[in-house]
């Protein structure tokens, strides 16, 4: 008993100060994902390796928009968004007090206009993300012609770029098969 | 993902009335120094039951504020829901509810407890507390740490504001998101990166992968090796040195390549 | 662990032995690691094969996977998973270890399959888990009772068969009543105690029924499961298998990092992906670390039950320790998210071991002085010595795993018998205690607590150079393998198979409360009920208290609800029996 009594004297006060001082974080702690909708290419990376779906992604090609939201209700604070987000659009901080009275104080959303296509005239991809990607090209150090190319070839949806493919394609494939196609 | 038909959704959720949005609103009001909350499991798996417990014990002690854990509902003003709500804990959960006399205070706790977190469609639960109970507040994390626990009950109680808000962004024409390093060539810096994440898992990765292309992108390349030299030598970290002298490999073959 | 012509096959010899004594019952066998073996044998000789290796190989029962292989083979598939030994006539050191796994076809037409548990007990749950999932009748089982489903889940609804629902699909309830019926203990006036499924100070819902004859606990019942959330089906479906690892974390909130380096070598056994040193130093380090945190709750709590709340308070104020170690190696308090397919998400650096060492001097001493402070007051031999025994026959039956059987005089731990990561690079000691009461666990997780220490320091000082995650590997549809962890409360082992779509085909993680569970009705048995809350602690459940007790008395042949707080408060102070009058 006395050994406890002791014991409990030595530590003296052990109670941190929280909620009257900050406390102490560790410098990788995973806190709040913080959000920079600015640098987001609204690319669906982070939507496609979130584990619990708090972040999901809706497109309308009707109206050529893309809803990107973020539910913090849901979130796990894996940190999976932080690693394959190609841009540094998300990066998870030090901020912990969510608490909130509604779930809707606990989403953001951003809106993200489509791209369309310059043959169809299709919506089919982000506009931010058509304009990143063409922008790495420059990056890349590609020829200016080779650079051109493929710049027109990125501005025409999926289904367009084959059908414009094919006829280059064509005796390719044909070669390949000896002719049989 | 396809939007899936969930039947039943909040179909078995109580709705309150006005009068009990009353009382509540008191209840706030009168309890704030002191309130008793119990703790109702509804399928989670633990992490959040031992960071309310972690919040009760010496280093966060959440009983300075009054702040007690209670063994019956009967007792409670707070009720907390943790867990996605299995379905074989429903029935108890709703129990529970009614144990406990108005006004009470309910708060979902956790990710799962707010909505499902990693469960929240699956066949054996409910998804969230709210889908079969009216909730008051709600204490994101997975877990919450003991002081966003203290700092969700503050909240309750009106002794702290909130700090969270919906936002909504809406593209503007002036839009234009940055390269990472575009002074870089585009396969140096991903070549770099990658070697650091393998090296150093994301986190440092990116940090170390950011200090050595700094040093490429503003130094005399010839000089690369003495500066990171001096650079390790001050950190005096055999790790961190064994990383950067694996980028500066990548960089170096990278400019044989070229 | 690329698995070539070369690589040893561990196992042969009882593969051979097997095919000796029953020929052509056994139809063919297939090294998943230089360690595994799956033997496909014939339905009905099952039984036999998996209780001639159990009780003359020295065969453990780990798991039992049911399998929907009807869109590969036309069959639903039973696996059951032993972990082979060697018997006790075999010299210590020719003992062979593997894990071997005993696989049956059962045809659809039949959807019945000749129980094992009539001859090694410890298949008792995994044959109910089977039936409630897959709809295959274990012929021979006692127990006709639903193990893991709901009471309000439809008849004939069979969630883990590939054509039975989406996993989305949320039925409606059939009842509002809770259903499960707890067995009838015959004799002289029994009174029955159910406990939970909500409780006051910690974790997670269970229903307990402890049935008494005055003070004494004759026999007992439970109904667990009400945290059965359907993840198996979730990582068939909406995942794919490199989120799995997230998953994994949330099958338990303390052992969670146990079950993702289970889940993560399961995979990384599959499909042939050596992982890098360095990686399995820092799953290493990681796992003892969560075991510092784990051990400290249990002790914490052994401190409470017999009344010593004192040094309840100080246990967790020294474990806060033990949690900040792990934000500063994991970036959460959990160990939460740090394995992907290959490796692991983070390095340990200058700053973290600096750090995380001197913790672990401090922590040393702290609990050095706490644990002896425990030992020293005067009623914790008291109430724990002989309370609760598990008799090494009992556990030699029900394949307990952890402290709950070292307890009991088996030096059985998956990190000596099967290593993984670092622990036989490492050296470690393991302890064993033949006391087989609560006060033999207890005083393993307080020794296995310090060892924990010493392999932490040991791994920092010597982990190897060079990269923490492997990239570039090939998925390969529908192979599968076994991951093993020796969890703070035991084994935890994963048997996953691929898909063939970027997903799991079947998962099948079984934590290591699940073999602690049956046993314990034997523990029980003959303690005074006072006891009971402190002996299931003892087993380190993933919960240790629930919320009532029904007590059925057998002489006076009445029932009495004890609320469990009163039985707590029994248990911690000895005086004032809530059954009494």
């Amino acid at each position: 008993m006395l050994k406890l009594i002791r014991e409990v004297l030595k530590v003296g006060q052990a109670t941190l100060p929280y909620p009257f001082a900050p406390v102490e974080l560790a410098p990788g702690f995973r806190g709040k994902p913080e959000y920079d909708p600015q640098q987001c290419i609204a690319c669906a990376v982070c939507t496609i390796a979130c584990p619990p779906n708090a972040l999901t992604m809706h497109t309308d090609l009707e109206q050529g928009v893309r809803t990107w939201s973020l539910f913090y209700g849901r979130c796990i604070f894996c940190a999976r968004c932080e690693e394959v987000c190609p841009t540094g659009a998300i990066r998870l901080g030090h901020d912990f007090e969510l608490a909130s009275f509604s779930r809707e104080d606990l989403t953001v959303r951003a809106e993200f206009r489509l791209a369309a296509c310059n043959l169809c005239g299709a919506y089919f991809a982000s506009a931010k993300e058509l304009e990143h990607v063409l922008a790495l090209l420059d990056q890349a150090g590609l020829p200016p012609e080779d650079a051109a190319d493929r710049k027109a070839l990125l501005r025409a949806c999926p289904e367009c770029r084959r059908k414009t493919d094919l006829p280059r394609v064509k005796p390719l494939i044909q070669e390949a098969f000896n002719g049989r196609v | 993902m396809a939007e899936y038909d969930i039947k039943t959704d909040s179909a078995y959720a109580i709705r309150p009335d006005e009068a009990v949005d009353r009382l509540k609103g008191a209840l706030l009001k009168d309890i704030q120094r002191s309130c008793y909350v119990y703790r109702v499991d509804c399928g989670g798996c633990n992490g959040c039951e031992i960071e309310i417990f972690a919040a009760i014990t010496p280093i966060f002690d959440a009983e300075r504020f009054g702040i007690k854990v209670v063994s019956s509902p009967r007792h409670a003003d707070v009720l907390v829901y943790t867990g996605a709500v299995t379905r074989s804990m429903r029935v108890p959960a709703l129990r529970a509810y009614h144990a406990a006399p108005e006004p009470k205070v309910c708060v979902a706790y956790g990710a799962c407890g707010c909505s499902g977190g990693i469960f929240h469609d699956l066949y054996c639960v409910w998804g969230g507390a709210d889908k079969i109970l009216p909730i008051d507040l709600y204490i994101p994390g997975c877990p919450p740490t003991p002081p966003a626990t203290i700092h969700g009950f503050a909240v309750a109680l009106g002794l702290l504001n909130q700090k969270m808000k919906a936002s909504y962004h809406l593209q503007q024409d002036d839009e234009h998101p940055q390269l990472l390093h575009p002074q870089l060539p585009l396969d140096l810096r991903i070549q770099v990166e990658r070697a650091a994440r393998r090296m150093a898992g994301y986190w440092h990765g990116r940090r170390i992968a950011d200090v050595f292309l700094a040093m490429i992108k503003n130094g005399d390349p010839l000089k690369l090796s003495s500066t990171l030299q001096e650079y390790l030598a001050a950190q005096g970290d055999p790790r961190l040195s064994e990383i950067m002298h694996r980028l500066e490999e990548v960089y170096l073959a990278w400019l044989a390549d070229h | 662990m690329l698995l070539t012509e070369e690589k040893p096959k561990i196992g042969q010899k009882y593969v051979d032995a097997l095919r000796q004594q029953f020929g052509w019952s056994i139809l063919e066998e297939a090294w998943q690691a230089p360690d595994q073996v799956t033997v496909t044998v014939e339905l009905n000789s099952l039984p036999s094969v998996v209780e001639t290796l159990y009780y003359q190989h020295g065969g453990w029962l780990s798991v039992v996977a049911g399998n929907d292989e009807r869109p590969i083979n036309g069959h639903f598939a039973l696996y059951y998973v032993l972990s082979v030994e060697g018997n006790e006539q075999t010299p210590q050191h020719e003992r062979e270890k593997c894990y071997l796994v005993v696989r049956s076809l059962i045809p659809p037409r039949q959807m019945e399959f000749p129980a094992v548990t009539p001859r090694v007990p410890a298949a008792i749950w995994y044959e109910r888990e089977v039936r409630d999932m897959f709809g295959l009748q274990p012929i021979g089982l006692p127990d006709e009772r639903r193990l893991v489903l709901p009471d309000d889940w439809p008849e004939g609804l069979y969630p883990l068969r590939k054509d039975s629902m989406d996993y989305r699909y949320r039925p409606e309830p059939t009842t509002e009543d809770e259903t499960y019926e707890f067995i009838d203990v015959e004799g002289e006036g029994i009174v029955q105690v159910p406990l939970g499924p909500l409780h006051i100070t910690s974790d997670e819902p269970g229903h307990f029924r402890l049935y008494v004859d005055g003070e004494y606990i004759v026999d007992a019942d439970y109904r667990l499961f009400y945290v059965h959330r359907g993840m198996e089906k979730l990582a068939e479906t909406r995942m794919t298998y490199d989120q799995v690892t997230f998953l994994a974390d949330r099958i338990c909130g303390i052992c969670g990092y146990a079950h993702n380096v289970a889940y993560s070598t399961s995979i990384e056994r599959a499909l042939g992906i050596a992982v890098p040193e360095r990686a399995q130093y820092i799953r290493t380090i990681l796992l003892e670390v969560e075991r510092l945190h784990s051990h400290l709750l249990n002790l914490g709590l052994a401190c409470h039950f017999v009344g010593f709340d004192t040094g309840f308070m100080q246990f967790f104020r020294v474990r806060e320790k033990a949690m900040k170690m792990a934000e500063l190696l994991t970036g959460t308090r959990k160990t939460y998210g740090m394995n992907l397919i290959g490796g692991v998400r983070r390095d340990i650096l200058k700053e973290e071991r600096v750090q995380t060492l001197q913790w672990i001097q401090e922590l040393r001493r702290e609990v050095n002085e706490l644990v002896a402070m425990l030992l020293d007051t005067p009623n914790i031999v008291q109430r724990t010595q002989d309370i609760g025994r598990l008799e090494p026959k009992v556990a030699r039956d029900y394949s307990p795993v952890g402290p709950t059987l070292r307890g009991s005089g088996f030096a059985r731990d998956i990190r000596v018998i099967h290593p993984y990561c670092a622990y036989d690079r490492v050296p470690w000691t393991l302890t064993y205690k033949d006391g087989c009461d609560v006060l033999a666990r207890t005083l393993i997780r307080a020794d296995e607590f310090f060892e924990s220490l010493s392999v932490v320091e040991r791994c920092l000082d010597t982990m190897p150079e060079g990269p923490v995650l492997t990239e570039g590997f090939r998925y390969k549809p529908y192979a599968y393998a076994l991951g093993y962890v020796e969890a703070p409360r035991g084994e935890d082992i994963h048997w996953s198979m691929l898909g063939d779509n970027q997903k799991l085909y079947r998962w099948r993680c079984r934590a290591s409360s699940y073999n602690n569970w049956p046993p314990l009705r034997y523990m029980l048995r003959g303690n005074t009920i006072s006891d009971a809350p402190l002996i299931v602690a003892s087993i380190d459940p993933c919960y240790s208290c629930t919320e009532r007790v029904t007590v059925v008395d057998v002489r006076k042949k009445k029932a009495q609800v004890v609320p469990y707080k009163e039985l707590e408060r029994y248990c911690i102070e000895k005086k004032d029996s809530p059954i009494k009058g």
